[in-house]
């Protein structure tokens, strides 16, 4: 298998004034993306994800760890020689050379014969929607245009495998949208392996097969965009996919309680006894109505709503439970029948309930 | 109207000094090439001077010097100039920034020195009785300074050629140097991960983006030795000489029926740098890589 494997990688960063204290650590991180594969890296800014790109793109040296592509150690191996693309946050085209020749610019290094690069970089350049394009500046087109340019730059080159560094942040929205579904178009069509690299929530759900939520240095958890929605490994994870509402609380014998004591039911899952964190997802925290009845087992929750939002195309109710204020989602509908101050009901499906630890 | 026309009024005496001294000297030089010379009574226009000039064999020697000399001194000034930029540059890259700012303010020194007193440097280090056949005799890699090869005051001109390559250096590193400095970091990552290794890297990014301004460089290196004095004077030798020397020599000769000899020498070295520059000019704006570079 031709697929990308990180092990143990580990960087640390220090001080510049004494080089004595670390700045910054990059803790011991595996990762493994199969051929074909996208995987992002999710996480707040500083917190590492740029860092594990360079150290896989080789542009950095780890303390510690392997990278291996197929059975092959590539540690060590400089970056002009591991034949990776990486696309940047910024387009970084060569302003003296033509965008014909800033995308036939890998293929050149791999001594392509000039008239075969040539006709690759056209053929590509009509992919990202660029034809005609080959003889212009780079300052005679748009930011959007650069990094579509940079885009086919990466993929003109056939890379083992494409790292992406927040490649369209520095896009405005309506572009942003539309780089996407052009890289997810491209993607599927080539089937390259992707390593992405982004802060945006939105973006990393809308790409990937998989994603790896990092932070403070620490690679969180990895699963599919699905997995990691509904099964969040930690409130840190949990919060950082969006969700508010965390509940910290107690269980003991299958019966959980909150801390301030507001929330308490009684749970059919198996969960340690102590402290827990429970995650309940807003579409799972629903209104009880005359329409729709709570299964038996359900958790029931009653609150008074504080707060509507709406949410494109739907509602977002504030609802204090206890001490606690919870968030659900609610249909047209539902959020018309309600008001602020209001009282309301609600339950949850035991099967949804999600506990974790920290 | 005052307010339009205060700082051209506020320039006016600047630019009128400049424009008497300038063209003034250029056109009375002119006259006087021509013949037109009122302190020996000749006020035809002809050209005499010229066609005398042309048919001398010591001013094709001269000319044939002039442009050896300033061409291989340019040439040189200009790669050792360009190859020290690029060496900074890749120190600068490869986070030796310390020692890549130490090194490059040890090279602009000899921008410092006046050139008489690079002559002198020159004539103290290579002249047979100088400083390095005496270091080389006492090694013992070289019997006696006599076996030292003559590159001061030589036919050849090598001595001229060296004290302009050591001038020059640093100029050429000024004026390039501070182009590289603006390639980005990043440029560096991106082409490493397309493959290019340090040596592609110079000359697919840094020599064509550094080209223009290097060939600037070199171009005013070769008009000022072109048409320099007092280094050729210093250490050249009196047959054949250097243009503007030669013309030193016509004009100081004793005899007032030389000096429009000696002005059609400066007339004709003004008017070869008018050409070289705009040969120049045109390859600079061909090669103008950086368009549109912010």
């Amino acid at each position: 298998m031709n697929g990308l494997r990180i092990e143990q990688i580990e960087k640390k960063y220090m001080t510049a004034e004494t080089d004595q204290k670390e700045s910054f650590t990059l803790e011991p991180i595996d990762l493994a993306i199969r051929e074909g594969e996208f995987v992002s890296l999710l996480g707040p800014s500083g917190c590492g994800k740029t860092t594990l790109l360079k150290l896989t793109a080789g542009l950095l040296q780890p303390d510690a760890g392997k990278i291996r592509f197929g059975n092959k150690d590539i540690t060590r191996m400089p970056p002009e020689a591991r034949r990776f693309s990486m696309v940047f946050q910024e387009p970084l085209l060569f302003p003296h050379m033509t965008i014909g020749d800033n995308v036939s610019f890998g293929l050149k290094m791999q001594k392509v014969a000039k008239k075969e690069r040539q006709f690759e970089a056209t053929r590509m350049l009509e992919v990202v929607g660029l034809a005609g394009y080959e003889s212009r500046f780079p300052e005679e087109l748009s930011g959007g245009q650069q990094q579509r340019a940079a885009l086919a730059r990466a993929l003109v080159a056939k890379p083992r495998v494409l790292l992406m560094d927040e490649p369209f942040s520095a896009l405005d929205p309506g572009l942003r949208e539309e780089m996407r579904e052009l890289l997810s178009g491209i993607q599927r069509e080539l089937g390259v392996t992707v390593l992405f690299v982004t802060h945006d929530r939105e973006e990393a759900f809308e790409m990937s097969d998989r994603i790896g939520i990092m932070s403070d240095g620490r690679l969180l958890q990895v699963g599919t965009p699905t997995e990691l929605y509904e099964q969040p490994a930690s409130t840190k994870v949990a919060s950082f996919l969006g969700l508010k509402n965390i509940i910290k609380g107690n269980i003991k014998a299958g019966h959980f309680a909150s801390e301030d004591g507001g929330i308490e039911f009684h749970t059919d899952k198996t969960v340690i006894d102590g402290t827990q964190f429970l995650i309940l997802r807003p579409e799972v925290v629903l209104p009880v109505t005359s329409s729709r009845k709570p299964p038996n087992d359900s958790v029931h929750l009653k609150g008074k709503v504080t707060k509507l939002k709406f949410k494109q195309g739907s509602y977002i109710a504030q609802i204090l439970a206890g001490n606690q204020q919870l968030e659900c989602l609610l249909s047209r509908e539902e959020a018309e029948k309600l008001e602020p101050e209001k009282i309301i009901e609600l339950y949850v499906n035991q099967n949804e309930l999600q506990f974790v630890e920290h | 109207m005052w307010q339009k026309s205060k700082p051209y009024l506020l320039l006016l005496p600047a630019t009128g000094a400049i424009v008497l001294l300038f063209f003034g000297g250029l056109f009375d030089g002119m006259l006087k090439s021509l013949g037109y010379f009122p302190a020996i009574a000749e006020r035809q226009l002809h050209l005499t001077a010229y066609t005398e000039l042309l048919s001398s064999d010591s001013f094709w020697e001269s000319l044939s010097l002039t442009l050896r000399v300033a061409a291989i001194s340019s040439l040189l000034a200009g790669i050792v100039g360009g190859m020290l930029a690029i060496a900074l540059f890749m120190m600068n890259q490869s986070a030796k920034v310390k020692e890549s700012r130490l090194l490059q303010r040890l090279f602009q020194l000899p921008l410092t020195i006046p050139h008489l007193v690079a002559g002198y440097v020159i004539v103290l280090l290579f002249m047979q009785s100088g400083l390095f056949s005496k270091f080389l005799a006492t090694v013992g890699i070289i019997d006696q300074i006599t076996d030292f090869p003559v590159l001061v005051n030589d036919p050849f001109g090598w001595g001229i050629i060296l004290a302009y390559t050591w001038k020059e250096v640093p100029f050429v590193l000024l004026m390039v140097y501070p182009l590289l400095a603006r390639i980005r970091d990043s440029w560096r990552d991106v082409s490493r991960v397309y493959g290019a290794g340090n040596l592609s890297f110079i000359r697919e990014i840094a020599l064509p983006i550094m080209m223009p301004s290097w060939i600037i460089a070199v171009f005013i290196v070769f008009v000022f030795t072109f048409s320099a004095f007092e280094i050729p004077f210093l250490l050249g030798v009196t047959y054949p000489s250097m243009l503007p020397v030669y013309s030193f020599q016509l004009y100081m000769s004793g005899t007032l029926a030389d000096r429009p000899e000696a002005l059609a020498v400066n007339i004709i070295l003004a008017l070869m740098t008018i050409v070289l520059g705009l040969i120049a000019y045109y390859f600079s704006k061909r090669w103008n890589v950086t368009k549109g570079w912010q």
